[in-house]
């Protein structure tokens, strides 16, 4: 999928699919169809607007013959970097709540820029360290925001 | 702080007034209320500064501000787009301080001529920019804006409580929030496009400059007046977000420009006329809230809680129960407005070299202020997964070629419009003529349609392949 037309072709498709998805989704939103403007109106609209424009976009761009664009996609490393990097977000995300945000922080942000730059060790943990201090004190402690403690509770 | 509070993406000016409301009892009522009034406005300038250097819009508002600012910024000329930022923002909202000093009972009567119907076509005139924003990618930019409606339409119909796209799930009864979206599709995409591409800054090229020019200061006073104008008109209406003045402003300047095409590519003027609807808006807000006691959006609400809280009732008698508190707000923010020039126009500089910092370190940190501004919406993971997910499909979009704009305007505009739509038709019992009899409301149709129409027009002309030029990361 390089190319942009066949990129545009895909992404339309998926669209249109998309589009069909919500429309029978919208069938079956309950609500008072004598209203003046029933629950699953605006659901079909827009179901049917993705649909027409994604099957729109998949068409014209199948009939396109003109010079094509490349999508510069990532290669095999790039890829890799981004799914690590997507899955420590992930684990950060689900870890708020068991280990508390200050430590999850630290541990995030130590982990992440050390897999970004493996040079930067020191850079990491003292960064990881301060952002978990940062978010205890300014956010937790001065500005009394209810984020989650965790272990800092016990 | 107001201004570092909307520095942080996610966090605007409404988190911020509510998250450092607490502070503020420990000071006098009339010197609470005015730290209060600073950071709202202060937020309303702090958006920009992410939004110009690393393209993360600090809230709603902001996002036009990304599609030239960061342009600038590749260039080398961040410090001249946050300095006409910081400029433009003291000009109009200083011009719209006048228009509530003089003129705020006369106009709150013209806040007052707006019903559903003309809000309707206001929200609808709004979407029709999604011509504009789309560039040459109109049939992209529209699925975009289809996939933002969509987005918006997940969770409790907002009349009939009836569920909608939730699929079972008890978390999507809550709705997807617009911060979400716009924090995943912005900051969260941008990262992952710096880390595909083992980025060691997010950006290049050597800044050249740290101020804009006298003749770009000059190039943008049309900009800065018509912005201000749009700005204040538009804030005098409830409900009408900041988010929608600054994109109508965008597409005002660009449709006014003899050189359209430099719009997306860095034009100073694109970022000079977001930013001054911007706090034109936040003057404007003020009018119906001290005539009124209606509050224009989510950031005034928790100011109008604020009022009340030190025992301030606002509305037609607040001028003249308490009149010295009344001019001692409208005169701190003139004195504001000088100090938000003063403060941050030496530290263009200071905000210009975020963008030294070492990527593997600047990255990371930009999650963490996105997860933090994403969990403090509502305090739910939900909101912060669909801050990651929306990541994702930012991604995709940036390298499918799809317009982001468009997609964050339907998704701020959509609840708007459906909830004054449906008030509408209950009112004209079902007629939808009652967009086109009411003539402030048949204006606002008319402008959407000759847009509409104006846009598909250049469009079928067009041959090129469909390719969003406004976020080329080229």
């Amino acid at each position: 999928m390089r190319s942009q037309r066949r990129g545009d072709i895909v992404a339309g498709c998926f669209i249109a699919l998309l589009g069909a998805v919500v429309i029978i989704a919208a069938s079956r939103i309950s609500g008072d169809p004598e209203e003046r403007l029933p629950p699953r109106a605006l659901p079909y609209a827009v179901g049917f607007m993705t649909l027409a424009g994604g099957a729109g976009l998949a068409f014209r761009s199948w009939r396109y013959r003109g010079q094509d664009l490349v999508i510069k996609w990532p290669d095999r490393d790039g890829a890799l970097r981004i799914a690590v990097n997507l899955l420590l977000l992930a684990l950060f995300i689900a870890l708020i709540e068991p280990l508390g945000m200050p430590i999850v922080t630290a541990l995030y942000v130590a982990a992440a820029i050390w897999y970004i730059d493996r040079k930067r060790i020191v850079a990491a943990l003292l960064t990881g360290a301060g952002s978990g201090v940062v978010v205890y004190y300014l956010f937790i402690k001065l500005l009394e925001l209810q984020f989650p403690l965790g272990l800092l509770q016990r | 702080m107001g201004t570092l509070i909307g520095v942080l993406p996610g966090i605007g000016p409404s988190a911020g007034i509510a998250i450092l409301l607490p502070l503020t009892t420990m000071i006098p009522p009339t010197s609470g209320i005015i730290m209060m009034a600073a950071i709202y406005y202060g937020a309303m300038y702090g958006g920009s500064t992410t939004a110009i250097v690393v393209n993360i819009p600090g809230e709603a508002s902001s996002v036009p501000t990304c599609i030239d600012g960061y342009e600038m910024a590749k260039q080398g000329r961040a410090g001249a787009a946050l300095g006409i930022s910081a400029i433009s923002s003291f000009v109009a909202g200083t011009l719209g301080l006048v228009g509530l000093t003089f003129f705020a009972p006369l106009l709150a009567n013209v806040a007052l001529a707006f019903g559903p119907p003309e809000y309707f076509a206001l929200m609808f005139m709004g979407l029709s920019l999604v011509i504009s924003l789309s560039g040459r990618a109109l049939l992209k930019g529209l699925i975009a804006m289809s996939l933002g409606l969509l987005a918006s339409l997940i969770g409790q119909n907002p009349l009939t409580g009836a569920a909608r796209l939730t699929f079972g799930w008890v978390d999507l009864m809550a709705g997807v929030s617009f911060i979400s979206v716009i924090i995943g599709l912005f900051a969260i995409s941008e990262v992952m496009i710096n880390v595909e591409e083992a980025a060691t800054l997010i950006y290049e090229t050597k800044i050249k400059g740290w101020m804009p020019t006298w003749k770009e200061i000059r190039q943008c006073f049309g900009a800065m007046l018509r912005s201000s104008g749009i700005g204040f008109f538009l804030g005098l209406l409830p409900g009408c977000a900041p988010a929608v003045t600054t994109f109508i402003a965008y597409d005002v300047e660009k449709r006014v420009s003899k050189t359209p095409e430099r719009f997306g590519k860095g034009a100073i003027e694109g970022v000079a006329a977001p930013e001054g609807a911007n706090n034109a808006t936040s003057s404007g807000g003020f009018v119906p809230l001290f005539a009124f006691g209606l509050p224009t959006g989510p950031a005034l609400a928790v100011l109008l809680g604020g009022l009340m809280m030190y025992g301030l009732q606002p509305g037609p008698m607040l001028f003249q129960q308490n009149p010295k508190f009344v001019w001692a707000v409208i005169a701190s923010m003139y004195i504001g407005n000088v100090i938000l020039l003063v403060l941050n126009l030496p530290l263009v500089g200071f905000w210009a070299r975020i963008a030294l910092i070492p990527f593997p370190v600047l990255g990371p940190i930009i999650i963490l202020c996105s997860i933090i501004g994403a969990y403090s919406i509502r305090f739910l993971l939900f909101d912060v997964w669909v801050t990651l997910v929306f990541g994702v499909i930012g991604y995709l979009m940036r390298k499918l070629g799809f317009p982001m704009a468009p997609m964050v305007l339907a998704t701020v505009l959509a609840p708007m419009l459906e909830v004054s739509l449906q008030q509408s038709l209950l009112l004209s019992l079902g007629s939808p003529f009652i967009f086109f009899n009411r003539p402030i409301a048949a204006f606002f149709m008319a402008l959407a349609f000759l847009s509409i129409i104006r846009g598909i027009w250049i469009q079928v002309r067009s041959h090129a392949p469909e390719v969003a030029i406004d976020e080329s990361d080229d």
